[in-house]
């Protein structure tokens, strides 16, 4: 039994070989929220979660469990970049926007206002400058070529870059579903560019992918059987990027857009100043 | 470059490769163009005297043939795991993206190091999988090992079957073997070259010696 997946060179085989790391990673991220919940409610007792919440953490488990797991893992680190990439979708954009989404509001303060120390470096982290530069320097480091050459080949790497994209993704939509810390400036239309925004950006090494004449990856150039022609699964390694990155802001930019319009129809309308003049 | 990985075969692959590498240090001075990627032998080497049968039944003598066109050789077997179709696969996209010019210059040739199982037609069906134009060449091993010992590479072994297969396992060179256009064996290409190296390297052997 192997700790995480990684490229290896040998022929596939659908021999069942379950990853113990990533068995770990979920029974521990399970187990936090759990003890989160026991915590607020042992708090308030009278305070009830929304049943939705506990429903999206278990789809960002099943999500990261699906993703990093065999088969998919393997087939993502050793035979498809198309794979890789729907593996980065996963766990480096949609997972950690569902288990963002689980939490409830007082989950969030807890957090804004917990040990010396850690707020400041959320706040610094979380705001949405920053946000875009971690997820989006995070994301092309993590596909650089030589990058992944280097560190798929060994489970440390693998494991490295997997945590990289599930804590970048986290720091990418922080200021986008958290509501603290509390960000005037940072309003659904605000929230709605940065999404858009990410939505239509090219990265580099996904420029590389789709418009490259050679295979930039070793690692999917040099896999043995069932691999595919290593060009056409890199074209559509950097098709799936671009289109799959941004059906997941598009996704959230309805929700943000949803959950506007649902807060500004309960608003009550704002008081009559009383200067109309008569004719 | 990435590094072959742990498995069996890759191990398999690592020890060829470095039993090749001591075989190459015992030669002495250089003869290789400058920039290529391919690993030049230290002296070139005539072709093998190897005459074979190719998958239409006609001989083909791989002395004879090779002048006057760069000829790539690879020894190997179509039903090899890993290495066999990695390196014929990057080979092959190279050879699809070269220049009408470059391409009539080079002709691929697959040495079957299992001949029982590589009849004409699995060796033709596995073959015609990369391109068409590509000749393989079967034959008695005994043949084979000799040519392979006249170009300082190791001999073919078949190893027992493992993992619940019946099927045996033939250790085999991982290099594909250039030979220039004056016949002499030029360079060796390990596993891990790249079709990059290869899109590097045609066009300077088709212009070279």
């Amino acid at each position: 039994m192997s700790w995480w997946c990684f490229a290896q060179q040998e022929a596939w085989t659908w021999t069942w070989r379950p990853l113990l790391g990533v068995w770990i990673l979920l029974a521990a991220l399970g187990w936090a929220y759990r003890r989160m919940l026991t915590s607020l409610r042992a708090e308030d007792p009278d305070w009830r979660l929304e049943p939705w919440r506990p429903t999206l953490f278990g789809a960002g488990l099943f999500l990261l469990w699906a993703s990093l797991d065999w088969p998919m893992g393997p087939l993502g680190a050793s035979y498809f970049a198309s794979l890789h990439m729907v593996q980065f979708l996963a766990v480096g954009v949609a997972a950690p926007a569902l288990l963002l989404l689980a939490l409830p509001a007082r989950a969030f303060r807890r957090l804004g206002s917990g040990s010396a120390g850690v707020p400041s470096i959320l706040a610094a982290a979380s705001h949405p400058l920053s946000a875009f530069a971690i997820f989006n320097v995070t994301m092309t480091v993590t596909h650089w070529p030589s990058v992944v050459d280097s560190l798929m080949p060994t489970q440390f790497g693998s494991f490295l870059l997997d945590g990289a994209w599930l804590a970048a993704g986290v720091v990418f939509w922080w200021p986008v579903i958290a509501p603290v810390p509390h960000r005037p400036g940072f309003s659904p239309l605000a929230k709605i560019g940065y999404l858009a925004l990410n939505a239509f950006l090219i990265r580099p090494p996904f420029a590389m992918l789709i418009f490259s004449e050679n295979p930039i990856y070793a690692i999917y150039e040099l896999a043995p059987p069932p691999a595919s022609s290593a060009i056409d699964d890199q074209q559509l390694a950097g098709v799936i990027m671009e289109i799959g990155t941004a059906w997941i802001m598009f996704a959230g930019v309805t929700v943000v857009f949803w959950r506007w319009m649902r807060a500004e129809a309960g608003r009550p309308p704002a008081p009559y100043s009383g200067d109309a003049s008569t004719g | 470059m990435w590094r072959h990985g742990r498995g069996r075969l890759g191990r398999r692959a690592s020890q060829v490769a470095a039993c090749a590498l001591v075989v190459g240090a015992s030669c002495s001075a250089p003869a290789a163009q400058e920039g290529m990627r391919g690993t030049p032998f230290e002296e070139p080497l005539p072709a093998p005297a190897l005459r074979l049968a190719d998958t239409e039944g006609n001989s083909f003598d791989l002395r004879r043939q090779a002048p006057g066109v760069v000829t790539l050789v690879f020894f190997g077997y179509t039903s090899c795991p890993d290495v066999c179709p990695i390196q014929m696969a990057t080979l092959a996209a190279a050879y699809r993206e070269l220049e009408p010019e470059v391409k009539n210059g080079i002709r691929v040739v697959f040495v079957s190091t299992d001949p029982d199982r590589d009849t004409p037609e699995v060796l033709r069906a596995w073959l015609d999988g990369f391109d068409r134009s590509f000749v393989g060449l079967r034959g008695p091993l005994g043949e084979i090992n000799e040519a392979l010992a006249d170009l300082l590479l190791p001999g073919v072994v078949v190893l027992p079957a493992g993992d619940g297969s019946d099927a045996p396992l033939v250790g085999h060179p991982s290099a594909i073997v250039a030979f220039g256009k004056d016949g002499l064996a030029r360079y060796r290409y390990p596993f891990g070259t790249r079709s990059a190296d290869w899109l590097h390297d045609l066009p300077r052997l088709v212009q070279g010696p």
